[in-house]
């Protein structure tokens, strides 16, 4: 058994690999610079070239320390027009721009030195002594150097620069900048004149080394540091700890709830099957398993927690519940809250468990041993609650590693309608802030709790079955 | 109904005298399935259910609409709703007094509007600010009513779920288009081969991996910023895009195979292994149920700068493939030990050939349950989407965003019940054909 316990364990690692990957190559393509999104700030327009490169150290300081500066992953497979130091380029979008830039053109030597004089005229810029009546161009031509880091078609290249050059023209005073500006031309004219698209279609590998982000994630990630969340600066692994603890202490309960109602229930349904009674039970539970949940949670909340009808339970989001209270009272009053979220959590699975249960029991009951034990006189109590049940309940064990994930599922739907604190409402929320750090912890969290399931079904299978071993078996 | 019947059961035989015959004789397995679902009388009900939404879903056009069905204006007789088909086909144009017109307000000699004279795009501001079905509206005779109320913006209900039908049917028919091809592929690939049936010599696993890089390179790499720009050109120009990137793919794998061919002569390079396909497959399903579909789902959805349904539809088609492949899987290690099977492979037939052409064939039984089901968790899926907010662009009025109103307004009872029973119905309906043909498939538990 712990043999076989330590064997499935072993899968769980590349399976968790699997996931993190996938988890990783969504969470690069999350739109929007992290760090800007965590500094939240506006760069570019006024300020002197030292508040400027002040807020460029802020951000390099700020990069660095999220890891953002490493390389991607171990290896980077792209072509010959694309660089493998691209990652070294701080901002997002000008990583995108260049990129772009340097697939339309091929070039990447002559992208970089574009690169460059812009930066460098941006320089200048933040550098020129204003004056008032200077002062009002410089801001523009700072914003068109703005527009420049993020545009990749030529004619829209083209006619920025033709701007700034009309803003300069007929004022003596940019002369120093004229310069820079030129440079910026002729490296645009470089890359154009020398285009070469062929590199294209030549492959580019590189090995980057342990050293990298993904690596940096990943190991975090085990070590329990989620990173830090863009909304309020704290640790994403304290916010997801006090979700984690809501969310399965509902789940778990509402599963057991709904396996110690569903087996009786299947069971009773099974050896009265053909009676009246029967086929309602049958019927109705039926309609349990197609309601969808969010809509039955609507409708409670709608009808029962203190809207413009019946005022049964405490409309959602209602003060928490006081810590000094006595214990007993913490916990009727949690009960209380959690009354009709609980419901609408349980009774899909309970519909769904005792829907299977019936199917088992009645696939046992047709079976000779069950007439043998009948022909022997047994009671009828006897052979459904001795004989019967054992053998059914197997199939119904391994149930829990659908009910599991449903169920951590189903509390996304109740947490956001009834307002509780938990995973699924940190997801929802973390979403529409898009704040990625929290949506891909999550994530990570309830594959991890998923995978935890299977295996809690797959131990469960092996303790009840006795035929099934794990040890040597082809 | 003949045709609807073929359209669910497309495998049975073509002749009609034949199939009487059989179905007399009760010969034919499908036959056999057909007379066994037709029993159940719950699970034809649901049949005849699902014939009505794809209709409504269908004419959707011609039941909610603002434009007259047909009318005549200023001596001349016009199908507007036809044609404006007709002009999004661009074979036809509108008359120049007719090119902007507010299609309620004109003066029209005789005049037949759709049942329901709305537009779930359209606003009547005259009945905004959630008008209950039973309150006084201001609208021009009961003609004119909002049936089933309307929203804060003046949207009507009933036309929006009207044209919602059409979204929850394309969303089931898309997603699990995508999720059975896939389905079929892996689970057929899995369960025919097992992990002792799939031999290949060194040399073409070498070569095919190697030219499976390049061609990944050359189909997809190379091209990520055509793909990436034809997918905001519209959807055909993407789809044509993506079909070149595969051609090419295929292209590599071929040469690949082509390469591979003179180095299997050499010893060692020519020894024939076994490929696990089983195994990796399997491996396959396992993360895919690791992972928390609607948590995938929604982080997808929440990266996705232009939210679409069509990106749902997709997203949804991607992740729930493990079902069908599962039953497809099991299906086949059944019928890969028949002894049809045998006689194909002694006959020289390919592997391939035996695969498509009989064994998935004999196995599609059990992908139609599959599929009932697929559909109904599919549109549960796209519906708490929309419930959600995620991933459904809030312009799209879904059966999902109708019930999200009504939790953000705790006075519109009417946007509380109907959108919610509408999907409550759908869900239920697939359900129950799902269990139709489980037990129309299944002898065991034929009565």
């Amino acid at each position: 058994m712990l043999k076989y316990i330590l064997k499935r364990l072993l899968i769980f690692i590349p399976t968790l690999i699997v996931i993190s990957l996938l988890t990783f190559v969504i969470s690069q393509k999350a739109p929007g610079d992290p760090v800007e999104n965590m500094l939240n700030r506006n760069q570019g327009g006024e300020g002197q070239a030292a508040a400027k490169i002040a807020g460029e150290k802020a951000y390099m300081r700020k990069r660095s320390e999220l890891g953002l500066d490493l390389p991607v992953f171990y290896f980077s497979i792209s072509n010959a027009t694309s660089t493998d130091t691209l990652y070294r380029i701080p901002k997002s979008s000008h990583r995108e721009t260049l990129e772009r830039l340097a697939w339309d053109y091929g070039n990447w030597d002559h992208v970089a030195t574009y690169y460059r004089s812009v930066r460098s005229f941006e320089l200048d810029l933040y550098n020129f002594n204003k004056t008032p009546s200077t002062a009002e161009t410089i801001t523009k031509v700072k914003e068109y150097v703005n527009l420049l880091y993020l545009t990749y078609e030529e004619s829209k290249i083209k006619s920025i620069l033709n701007n700034i050059e009309s803003e300069f023209r007929g004022t003596k005073s940019f002369l120093d900048l004229n310069g820079g500006f030129n440079s910026i031309r002729n490296t645009f004219e470089n890359i154009v004149h020398s285009q070469n698209i062929s590199n294209r279609y030549i492959p580019n590998v590189h090995w980057y080394g342990f050293n990298n982000q993904y690596h940096r994630w990943f190991f975090h990630f085990i070590q329990g540091d989620f990173g830090i969340s863009y909304q309020d600066q704290r640790p994403v692994s304290s916010a997801l700890w006090d979700a984690l603890k809501n969310t399965l202490s509902i789940s778990l309960l509402s599963i057991l709830l709904a396996y110690l109602l569903a087996i009786p229930l299947g069971i009773s349904t099974a050896v009265h099957k053909g009676t009246r009674k029967e086929k309602i039970i049958t019927t109705t539970l039926f309609i349990l398993y197609s309601l969808p949940v969010f809509w039955i949670a609507t409708l409670t909340v709608f009808f029962f927690c203190c809207g413009d009808y019946w005022c049964w339970f405490p409309a959602p989001g209602t003060a928490p519940i006081p810590e000094d209270a006595p214990l007993l009272y913490q916990f009727g009053e949690w009960l209380y809250r959690m009354a009709l979220p609980l419901l609408c959590l349980t009774y899909g699975s309970l519909a769904f468990i005792s829907r299977q249960m019936r199917g088992g029991m009645i696939n046992i009951l047709g079976q000779d041993f069950i007439r043998t034990a009948r022909a022997k006189g047994l009671e009828e109590s006897k052979v459904v609650n001795k004989h019967a049940l054992r053998n059914s309940l197997i199939p119904i064990i391994t149930l829990f590693a659908n009910v599991f994930p449903a169920a951590i599922a189903g509390s996304i739907v109740v947490e956001h309608v009834f307002n509780i604190p938990g995973m699924g409402k940190l997801t929802i929320d973390a979403i529409n802030a898009r704040n990625y750090p929290v949506i891909f912890s999550t994530m990570m969290c309830t594959a991890v709790l998923t995978m935890i399931g299977n295996l809690v079904a797959d131990i469960l299978y092996a303790m009840v079955d006795p035929r099934i071993s794990f040890t040597s078996k082809s | 109904m003949n045709i609807l019947r073929r359209i669910l059961f497309p495998f049975s035989s073509g002749d009609k005298a034949l199939e009487k015959i059989q179905e007399k004789t009760d010969q034919s397995f499908w036959g056999n399935v057909k007379k066994q679902y037709r029993r159940n009388r719950l699970a034809m009900f649901a049949f005849y259910f699902i014939v009505f939404l794809a209709s409504i879903a269908l004419l959707a056009d011609f039941i909610a609409n603002e434009k007259p069905l047909a009318c005549s204006y200023k001596g001349n007789t016009y199908f507007p709703v036809f044609r404006s088909y007709a002009v999004d086909l661009g074979i036809s144009n509108w008359p120049a007094d007719l090119q902007n017109a507010t299609w309620k307000e004109l003066e029209y000699d005789w005049v037949v509007f759709p049942p329901v004279p709305y537009l779930p795009k359209n606003t009547d501001v005259a009945n905004s600010q959630f008008k209950s079905p039973f309150d006084e509206q201001e609208v021009k005779s009961w003609r004119w009513k909002h049936h089933l109320g309307t929203d804060d913006i003046g949207h009507d209900v009933l036309s929006s779920m009207i044209h919602g039908t059409r979204t929850a049917m394309l969303v089931g028919l898309i997603s699990m288009f995508i999720a059975s091809m896939i389905g079929i592929i892996l689970g057929s690939l899995a369960g025919y081969f097992g992990d002792q049936r799939l031999k290949a010599s060194r040399a073409s696993i070498l070569f095919i991996i190697l030219f499976l890089l390049f061609g990944l390179f050359y189909a997809f790499s190379s091209r990520s910023y055509i793909l990436s720009e034809s997918f905001s050109q519209g959807l055909s120009v993407f789809f044509v895009q993506l079909l070149l990137s595969l051609v090419i793919l295929a292209a590599f794998l071929g040469m690949g195979y082509l390469v591979a061919k003179p180095f299997k002569k050499i010893p060692f390079l020519g020894v024939k292994v076994n490929i696990p396909v089983d195994i990796m497959i399997s491996r396959l399903f396992e993360v895919m149920y690791s992972i928390p579909t609607l948590f995938l789902i929604i982080s997808i959805s929440a990266i996705i700068e232009k939210p679409s349904i069509y990106v749902v539809m997709v997203i949804i088609g991607f992740t729930s493939w493990p079902g069908i492949a599962r039953f497809i899987r099991a299906e086949l290690l059944r019928v890969r030990s028949l002894e049809y099977i045998e006689a194909a492979q002694a006959m020289g037939f390919s592997e391939f050939r035996i695969i498509f052409k009989h064994a998935i064939p004999n196995a599609l039984s059990s992908v139609f349950i599959a599929l009932a089901f697929g559909i109904a968790s599919a549109i549960l899926t796209e519906a708490f989407l929309s419930f959600l907010g995620v991933g459904v662009p809030p312009e799209q009025l879904t059966w999902g965003t109708l019930l999200a109103m009504a939790r953000t307004t705790p006075t519109a009872w009417w946007l509380a019940i109907f959108p919610g029973f509408a999907i409550f119905i759908t869900v239920t309906i697939f359900n129950l054909a799902g269990d139709g043909l489980t037990e129309a498939l299944d002898p065991r538990l034929r009565k």
